[in-house]
């Protein structure tokens, strides 16, 4: 045990926490929810000065609605492979299917919520977190959810004369409502009030968390941000299970640099989804 | 001594001496502007009627006036300002004013005086040239109130109010098909509001010519009520008139509510309920993602947890 303990401390090894699957799943995820925002939110705020200019770029209303429509498709994949993902991992999975380190929000959550609010505050110390916190199950579930809401009300209109075939034509009412308000929550979880900072604002992460792009990080951050788990696998002895080897140099200036892109991206995509909301608001 | 006349060309080129050739050269290169000339001048004699860009010019130059200020009419004030520039630049821009002005007198003071101009005269003006359409509009809805007076406190529209009159638009331009809403919003208020929330509204706003605006649903110039059996929108003709875009449409499909504000109680329930959660859930998380966002960067400031080499 203590041999072990002394090698994760060592500098030369890795958190792997992100398989490959999931690192995909998350380029998909970004890739289309910005080609989607992209080539939705002007609809929304169609009076905004910044949607005229941004449908003008991109080619026309037209080419707009195809591009939405192909990420559209992407984002549906991810939700596809989400579900087989999560029917897979309960099938095969050996041991409880609800655990500490599970995506399933839990009572340890709460907890956890209540004593950041008191560490926020100052009455308290910052409380042991998990493989996975209250904030990034919020973050999984509300994306998961959403996709099913926004996904299902997107395709209800893609093909309003199929819908309106088993459906009455309210329906189509109802998803325009669904996909309209659901965009804008959405993008204002993501963008704004939520994932960006949760995932990457925050003082553990600034200015930008690579773990998600990589799938790793180095041990010492691992142990400081995820005591909970570092504790549990240390009872457990399943730290080798996630513990490796430092990837060479290239490797790590190669995520450093996509990681650096998509944050330029994001602060972009971010700034531009506030401008197209408040232009409309203050002119 | 009796001359006797050339009888072959070297006779007659004998005849000529080289000051008589220089001559006719000069008399021919200066009648080469004449190739040039225009009858125009011709017609400034004064006894001639004036022409059209005359005639105008003549009303412009005390209608391009922005001194002028606007008269009454039955149809509300109407400017007395003409800007040149907006008019010649309009579907009509090559035509004389008088072409439409057909009520026109010595006296222009008479003509505009008259309460009744616009209802008696405006639509006969463009009836000279749009019979088909006028006839149309006779016998549409539009045209009925120009001839019972309408109801109380419905003034009927004639041509112009829908088409404009001195920047009338061309009619198959992407801006004209944009501002048809608006148009229509004068005398129907709010419900081109609900239609600018659809699809189709939304995309036509930001450029896409092809959407459907009010007059490819409800009729433009024939315009009837949605309860006349003859309206476009009748329960008899609503699925032919959809399908003229969405050729595969069932009579499901026709019960889509086009004017439909989600947040107001008279929508279907349904619709208003998920709205009215939308909003409900929208406010909670953005404010409660808002709050834990401020105090987390509260004390990471505070405890220098941002001034970490690495975070961490």
């Amino acid at each position: 045990m203590s041999q072990s303990t002394d090698a994760i401390e060592g500098v030369n090894l890795v958190y792997h926490r992100f398989s490959a699957f999931h690192r995909f799943n998350h380029y998909l995820v970004m890739v289309s929810f910005f080609g989607l925002t992209l080539t939705g939110i002007p609809l929304k705020f169609k009076t905004s000065y910044w949607s005229q200019l941004m449908m003008d770029a991109i080619g026309g209303v037209a080419a707009a609605g195809f591009i939405h429509r192909v990420m559209a498709v992407a984002n549906i994949l991810y939700f596809v492979l989400e579900v087989g993902y999560m029917a897979l991992y309960v099938v095969t999975r050996k041991g409880p299917v609800f655990h500490d380190d599970s995506i399933v929000p839990g009572k340890k959550d709460w907890a956890d919520m209540k004593g950041m609010f008191r560490w926020f505050l100052g009455k308290g110390s910052k409380p042991r977190l998990s493989r996975f916190t209250y904030w990034e199950k919020f973050d999984f579930w509300a994306l998961f959810a959403g996709t099913f809401l926004i996904g299902g009300s997107g395709l209800m209109m893609w093909f309003p004369e199929a819908t309106t075939r088993i459906l009455p034509g309210v329906a189509l009412n109802v998803a325009l409502v669904i996909h309209s308000n659901e965009a804008f929550l959405a993008v204002g979880v993501i963008f704004i009030f939520v994932h960006f900072f949760s995932a990457h604002g925050r003082p553990e992460s600034f200015p930008a968390d690579q773990v998600i792009f990589s799938g790793y990080l180095p041990v010492e951050h691992y142990i400081h941000d995820r005591p909970d788990e570092y504790a549990n696998r240390l009872k457990a002895g399943t730290l080798e299970e996630v513990v490796r080897p430092r990837p060479d140099a290239g490797r790590r200036r190669f995520f450093s640099v996509v990681t650096t892109l998509v944050t330029i991206f994001a602060f972009f995509a971010a700034s531009y989804t506030l401008l197209l909301v408040l232009w409309p608001l203050a002119f | 001594m009796v001359r006797r006349a050339p009888t072959t060309a070297g006779e007659l080129g004998k005849k000529f001496t080289f000051s008589k050739r220089w001559a006719l050269c000069v008399a021919l290169v200066a009648m080469i502007p004449a190739l040039f000339w225009t009858p125009s001048a011709s017609a400034a004699d004064g006894v001639a009627p004036p022409d059209p860009a005359d005639f105008s010019a003549r009303c412009l130059t005390c209608h391009s006036q922005e001194y002028l200020g606007s008269v009454e009419s039955s149809q509300g004030p109407r400017d007395l300002h003409i800007d040149p520039a907006v008019y010649e630049a309009s579907a009509h821009g090559l035509l004389p004013c008088n072409s439409c002005h057909i009520g026109f007198s010595h006296d222009p003071h008479v003509m505009v005086s008259n309460a009744e101009f616009f209802a008696e005269t405006a639509g006969e003006a463009c009836r000279n040239c749009h019979d088909d359409q006028f006839e149309m509009y006779k016998q549409s809805y539009h045209g009925e109130l120009t001839r019972d007076g309408g109801a109380e406190g419905v003034k009927a529209p004639l041509c112009v109010d829908c088409h404009g009159a001195h920047d009338i638009a061309e009619v198959d331009t992407l801006e004209y098909r944009q501002s048809i809403a608006d148009v229509c919003g004068k005398c129907h208020g709010g419900r081109e509001d609900s239609f600018l929330d659809t699809y189709h509204g939304k995309s036509l706003s930001l450029g896409r010519e092809a959407s459907a605006t009010c007059v490819d649903c409800h009729g433009d110039h024939s315009i009837l009520p949605v309860s006349n059996p003859q309206s476009m929108l009748s329960q008899v003709n609503i699925l032919p008139t959809c399908q003229q875009c969405h050729p595969s449409a069932t009579q499901k499909f026709t019960t889509f509510l086009v004017h439909v504000d989600p947040t107001s109680t008279d929508a279907p329930l349904l619709v208003f309920l998920v709205a009215i959660g939308y909003l409900a859930l929208i406010v909670c998380v953005f404010a409660f993602g808002g709050i834990h966002t401020m105090l987390y960067i509260y004390r990471g400031l505070r405890d220098g947890l941002y001034s970490r080499k690495g975070g961490h």
